[in-house]
């Protein structure tokens, strides 16, 4: 976009032209920094459910002052002459329509049109509106018209990728279900099996997959951007979400062979196990595998919502020992989370690796994992130091 | 972004609410409407917003 965005600069200044963004990504601030990085200063607007329908990005039309479609591929060089300083008739055969989905969203008549329609078209506009203009609060209810969408019609693909995005969403929330984003992936999983050719679709479940299947590193750009931005004098927008692990990691053409051989830091399992201070999330992308493909896995460890523990930060970092059996190859067997630099914290703590299952596999690959973990009791200040066994369960399409 | 799939197909999946089943935005037709939130404040704005001008419309990621 950076090339469109130097040669329209004169054209938008001059009121010829107006350029208008749409970005289809998950979230919406991270395509804000990079507007502002590349000083994007045209509107663009956010289509994380893909309501356009659009199978692949960049998409670039040239639309006329009616509104009619004049070039689907034009060039960055000639839309001055070719297209700008051109005057066209009305000469579309399809007549204008209300713009859709409908602002303000009138939710209840949506709903009770969704409950008397029972088709999933209804239950889907009605899902939408919630998706796009409910905010984080109306998500729940967002998940609920989208599953009575899929219910009606287990084929409506655009209705699971959808489902997914905002499972995505409420997962990182305080509103998140436990299995929020298992079940994301699970749906993005669905929606793809049933229409292998959509590209928006594809990039949200690469977006959190293994290296050997990124077409590229997603969000790789981020710290770049940020010190670039500063640099200038500004603040950079700032990110909820901080992309991670697999949103910047760099794909690869072959499975990465464990660099070194650490040992395994309690074989005998003596190590006290943790009793319900920590719950862990295990997420598997994508959600099945052919035998002999990768799988990222993504461990997410958080403290228990009544627990009157953090983590001790004095002593090492969360760690992650994976131990797979013969023929199952994994990127890392030892793994280790991030921590702040303050002496306690309560953040949520994410770790990821690879899997490759066997080329016979087939059913379910098993994994174990355990994670080893320092914490102080706030009331005591106690500080102990445990173990939280878990299983990697990696499904062979 | 040179690395993002240039490919579009020539029938694209079924759309949004509203929208045609297939996108696939012909030279020649009006493209339909859509309304969507902008990035910068979460305001509603429509293409039909722009009418009596030109528009370059730009899908895309910042990946």
């Amino acid at each position: 976009m950076p090339v469109w965005h130097a040669s329209t600069r004169k054209l938008v200044t001059d009121g010829k032209l107006v350029v208008l963004g749409v970005t289809q990504e998950q979230h919406s601030e991270r395509c804000r920094l990079f507007a502002q990085w590349k000083g994007f200063d045209w509107p663009i607007l956010h289509d994380p459910i893909n309501v356009l329908g659009s199978s692949a990005v960049p998409i670039v039309l040239a639309l006329d002052e009616h509104g009619i479609v004049r070039s689907t591929r034009p060039n960055p060089k000639t839309i001055a002459a070719d297209f700008v300083d051109e005057t066209f008739r009305d000469d579309a055969t399809n007549k204008p329509v209300a713009p859709t989905p409908a602002h303000p969203p009138k939710f209840d008549e949506l709903r009770a049109a969704a409950e008397r329609g029972k088709t999933v078209a209804v239950w889907r506009q009605h899902a939408d509106a919630l998706a796009l203009w409910g905010g984080e609060k109306r998500l729940a209810d967002a998940v609920a018209a989208y599953r009575e969408a899929v219910r009606l019609d287990p084929k409506d693909g655009p209705a699971w990728f959808r489902l997914g995005v905002c499972l995505r969403a409420r997962s990182e929330t305080i509103a998140r279900e436990s299995d929020d984003f298992r079940t994301a992936v699970a749906s993005w999983g669905t929606a793809l099996d049933l229409d292998p050719n959509q590209y928006i679709w594809r990039r949200r479940i690469q977006q959190y997959g293994p290296r050997l299947d990124k077409p590229y590193p997603f969000y790789d750009w981020v710290p770049d951007a940020e010190a670039a931005i500063r640099k200038r004098g500004e603040t950079p927008v700032a990110l909820p979400v901080r992309p991670d692990g697999s949103e910047i990691a760099s794909p690869t053409k072959a499975f990465p062979a464990t660099k070194d051989n650490p040992t395994n830091p309690d074989p005998n399992g003596k190590v006290n196990r943790d009793k319900g201070s920590v719950t862990c999330e295990v997420v598997v992308v994508p959600a099945a595998v052919k035998a002999g493909e990768s799988a990222r896995v993504h461990l997410t460890f958080r403290l228990a919502p009544k627990t009157a523990d953090h983590w001790n930060n004095e002593a090492e970092s969360l760690r992650v020992w994976v131990d797979p059996t013969e023929g199952i190859a994994v990127s890392d067997r030892q793994v280790e989370a991030e921590k702040p630099k303050a002496a306690t914290s309560a953040e949520t703590r994410t770790v990821g690796f690879e899997v490759q299952v066997p080329k016979a596999a087939t059913g379910t690959v098993r994994v174990p994992v355990y994670a080893l973990y320092h914490l102080c009791d706030d009331a005591g200040g106690t500080c102990r130091f445990v173990r939280l066994d878990a299983t990697v369960e990696v499904r062979v399409k | 972004m040179t690395r993002s799939i240039l490919t579009v197909a020539a029938v694209l999946s079924a759309g949004g609410t509203g929208l045609a089943a297939g996108y696939a935005p012909a030279v020649g037709t009006r493209h339909p409407d859509f309304t969507l939130p902008s990035i910068a404040d979460g305001k509603p704005v429509s293409l039909s917003d722009f009418r009596g001008k030109k528009v370059l419309l730009i899908q895309f990621a910042s990946w």
